[in-house]
């Protein structure tokens, strides 16, 4: 016991806590593990979780992990940074390598405060901006093109963290210091411990916390007034293509996705992809159900939802299922059906776990074909994938919030 | 008045029939449990009546007995004979094929698949391949895979293969309940125009499609509600008028190996039970009726006034029914992987498409799969095999396991198997496996 406790520390003083940190996060991203546990490390940001819990005005219990780190952050000058941060260690071995001792940035103002701010601001107004530049996501986005067939979003994906890393080559301690919008927020908070020395009257105020003041009111402003401009705007044009059952309307979906590709890793099927931008480019990197390589949604399967941190895939629960809807099966040949040829066939009922399929005959034609049940149909893709001769289809359903997504936490 | 005083005369007290048959032993008939199916509004909630005890005739006493002449008791039956049992075979109707024949279902499906070498191969052979050679050889079978038969080629040459076999046929009789000792099988009653007998028997093989013997003697199953259609055929098809003004292409089924005649499938209605006859009655006059209008409709759209109905099949279309809970039940994951069972007797095919882990597995791409013994050997009952779509397997699979092909090699495991437990002296438990597998590999079986 003792030895290996001694090994342990051993191992630890080499590695030290944040190295220990960056292998666990590496193997909760890669996908060769658990898919349940795939991007389960992103919850712990703090900024992710505050974006999406002001965002949607709710709580699921992972969201606990995140409010933890919160709060020691609050005590703690960045803790998270010092101890946890995968994207910082990469950060700070880069620039202690960096090129001829790299190109100074004393005098770059601390942006990823205001970055912080700006985001939860507009968070509250249920917007929030800038989620996808947690260091988490952008960690875990990393293994996303592992799941995934190359496309430009998936090589983006992959190249987010090594170019942010090579940057320090020559501006060290960029990221870390000046950009980190959770590093911002921790910072934030560690010294929010000093606004009540600031508004205790008699007491001088010195120019720091004057503009402390200053930013907290600015930035937060900007975030709140963006969040009120923004939902005429991201509002507007329903997706024109597939999204994970229980993904929050479509807009919102963008700005609360971080493009962490966890849903895409986890994904059993394996019919998530990035969209690719070319209907959207609000949209671009984000989930995308296609079912191109033959798969479908498993009735029995919410893995998307568990791992996605912002919150973009609502928790669900399986029974929740049939409320949950991805699109609507349509017949595209029906003169196709076997059926209508008098073979042996009754595929897509069998497959179909919602009983949304009937066989009656046309009456044009008279031919026996499958008649969609709308109000049942999820669109999960199981009729569409066993179909022998292929004509069954998932169409995108004009209205995304035709069914009710339920917000199981 | 009447109808009271005569139920008055019968015997009201509880308690177990008992019978003296043979040696004197005390023989049951089985506990079929009346109200285990509440859904059933035939053997709902009903009032009861004692039948009086009587003595019964023993009409054999034979090796083996196979109830049901499907394509699995056919096959069976054969092969149980030819390894050297006593074997006969009960039908409740006046031919064999089952489904197969009198359900006018033509095609021979799953007859191929992929083996491990990506290449799609056929695995049926034995008995069944026998059948399907033969058909083949009268010219009345079309195309090489999943071929389509004559069904009066089928009765025929089903009968041929039992009468070289030696196989004591029972047409025009129903096995109406099993004789029991405890958990083991003795016999079956069966009912004809003779009047009610028992056959005793050291094996008995349940081919009834909806598992009529393992019901009747207690084994658990699960109960499969599916859809039930009735196929038809149509006659001068070779006489549709194309260049009549006014043609209209209409739905007149696909090719028989009889020329100018058609067969015509039904889906049917979906979610039936296959075991309530009150429902079978009903399917069956509507399905009739539909099917007769329908045909008038097609014989009054130009072109096609020579169309003319056949005949309907004469067995309803029940595709699925009872499951029995045997020692091992068949997965789906079992047939995607290629799987191989220590106590293999027969490797059937694929025919249509399956999701599997979350994708589509075509039929293009299915891989061949093998069946094990004990999935026809039921849990608890002694002397009893079951074969045909009754057998034991995942519900995912019925679509495979419920298809002649399938049918035909649980068939032919099951009967070398009771012909080989009366030879060697041993119970279909406890056979040995190795002799099985040489015995279904003389008789022409293929076990991968
Ligand atoms: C409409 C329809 C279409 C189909 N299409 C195809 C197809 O294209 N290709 C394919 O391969 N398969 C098809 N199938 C499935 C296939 O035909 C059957 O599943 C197969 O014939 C079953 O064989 P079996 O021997 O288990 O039972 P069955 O064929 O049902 O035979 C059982 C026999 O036992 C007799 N019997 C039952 N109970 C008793 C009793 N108590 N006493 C005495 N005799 C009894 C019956 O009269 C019958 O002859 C179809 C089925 C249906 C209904």
């Amino acid at each position: 016991m003792a030895r290996l406790r001694d090994s342990l520390i051993a191992v630890l003083k080499k590695i030290g806590w944040r190295g220990l940190s960056t292998l666990v996060a590496i193997v909760f991203s890669s996908t060769l593990l658990i898919p349940s546990l795939t991007g389960l490390y992103t919850w712990l940001s703090p900024f992710l979780m505050l974006n999406s819990v002001l965002a949607l005005k709710s709580l699921v219990w992972l969201n606990g992990v995140g409010c933890v780190i919160l709060i020691i952050s609050f005590f703690r000058k960045r803790w998270f940074c010092r101890y946890l941060c995968p994207t910082g260690l990469g950060c700070d071995l880069l620039s202690a390598t960096a090129w001829k001792r790299g190109i100074s940035v004393q005098k770059i103002p601390k942006i990823g405060r205001w970055l912080a701010l700006i985001s939860l601001g507009s968070a509250l107004m249920g917007f929030p901006l800038l989620i996808w530049l947690d260091p988490m996501s952008i960690f875990n986005g990393f293994f996303a093109v592992f799941s995934d067939n190359i496309s430009i979003p998936t090589l983006l994906s992959l190249s987010g963290l090594p170019l942010l890393l090579m940057l320090h080559w020559f501006f060290p301690n960029l990221w870390c210091t000046k950009l980190c919008p959770l590093g911002g927020l921790q910072d934030e908070l560690y010294e929010l411990k000093n606004i009540p020395s600031i508004l205790k009257p008699g007491r001088q105020n010195n120019s720091k916390t004057q503009a402390e003041g200053r930013r907290l009111f600015l930035a937060s402003g900007i975030g709140i007034l963006s969040g009120v401009i923004l939902p005429g705007w991201v509002k507007t044009a329903p997706a024109k293509w597939l999204r994970p059952p229980g993904s929050v309307p479509y807009g919102l979906f963008n700005l609360l996705c971080t493009r962490c590709g966890s849903c895409i890793k986890a994904c059993p099927s394996q019919i998530l992809i990035h969209h690719k931008g070319n209907e959207d480019i609000l949209a671009w990197m984000t989930p995308e159900i296609s079912f191109e390589n033959q798969g479908y949604c498993q009735a029995n399967c919410n893995l998307c939802s568990r791992v996605c941190p912002g919150g973009a895939i609502t928790l669900f629960t399986t029974e929740a299922k049939p409320q949950l809807s991805i699109g609507l099966a349509e017949i595209r040949n029906p003169e196709d059906c076997l059926l209508a040829r008098h073979t042996e066939c009754d595929r897509c009922i069998a497959a179909c776990p919602y009983h949304a399929i009937e066989i009656s005959p046309s009456p044009v034609t008279g031919l026996l074909r499958p008649v969609v049940n709308e109000t049942r149909c999820t669109g999960c893709g199981a009729c569409a994938a066993i179909c022998p001769p292929v004509i069954i289809h998932i169409k995108n359903t004009a209205s995304p919030g035709k069914k009710a997504v339920s917000t199981n936490s | 008045m009447e109808r009271r005083s005569f139920l008055t005369q019968l015997v009201l007290t509880g308690g177990a029939l008992s019978l003296g048959v043979g040696c004197g032993r005390e023989i049951q008939p089985g506990t079929q449990k009346i109200a285990a199916d509440p859904e059933s509004p035939v053997l709902g909630d009903k009032k009861m009546i004692l039948e009086p005890a009587r003595q019964i005739p023993v009409l054999a006493e034979t090796d083996v007995l196979v109830i049901g002449g499907g394509p699995a008791g056919a096959a069976a039956a054969i092969a149980a004979s030819r390894a050297g049992a006593e074997t006969y075979l009960v039908e409740r109707y006046n031919h064999l094929g089952g489904l197969w024949t009198g359900g006018l279902v033509l095609p021979l499906l799953s007859t191929h698949a992929i083996d491990r070498q990506k290449k799609a191969r056929q695995v049926i052979f034995g008995i069944g391949g026998e059948m399907s050679q033969r058909l083949k050889d009268l010219g009345m079978s079309i195309s090489e895979v999943n071929p389509v038969i004559d069904p009066e080629a089928g009765k025929y040459v089903l009968d041929e293969m039992i009468r070289e076999s030696g196989v004591k046929m029972l047409y025009h009789t129903f096995g109406s309940q099993v004789i029991m000792e405890g958990n083991t099988l003795r016999g079956v009653f069966i009912e004809s125009k003779s009047g009610r007998m028992a056959v005793l028997a050291k094996v008995v093989i349940d081919c009834t499609g909806d598992g009529d013997i393992f019901h009747w003697a207690g084994e658990p199953y699960d109960v499969m509600k599916y859809h039930i259609g009735l196929v038809h055929r149509l006659g001068n098809i070779d006489r549709i008028d194309t260049g009549k003004t006014g043609y209209v292409k209409m739905d007149v089924g696909s090719p028989t190996p009889l020329p100018g005649v058609n067969w015509v499938n039904m889906h049917g209605q979906d979610d039936q039970d296959g075991v309530d006859m009150l429902n079978l009655s009903r399917l069956q006059m509507e399905y009739r009726r539909e099917i007769w209008e329908n045909v008038q409709k097609i014989r009054k759209t130009p072109g096609h006034e020579q169309v003319f109905l056949l005949d309907t099949a004469s067995q309803l279309g029940v595709r699925m029914s009872r499951m029995v809970e045997a020692e091992y039940k068949l997965t789906l994951e079992d047939t995607m992987t290629y799987r191989s069972f220590d106590d293999v007797i027969g490797i059937s095919g694929a025919w249509t498409s399956m999701l599997y882990k979350g994708k589509r597995v075509s039929s293009q791409e299915r891989p061949l799969w093998q069946i094990p013994y004990r999935s026809l050997l039921p849990k608890k009952t002694e002397n009893l095999l079951v074969a045909g779509r009754c057998f034991c397997f995942e519900r995912e699979l019925a679509e495979d396991t419920r298809i002649i092909g399938t049918c035909l090699i649980t068939g032919h495991g099951a009967g070398a198997a009771a012909g080989l437990a009366v030879k060697e002296k041993q119970s279909v438990r406890d056979l040995d496996i190795a002799k099985l597998k040489q015995l279904l590999l003389q008789q022409k079986a293929w076990l991968g």
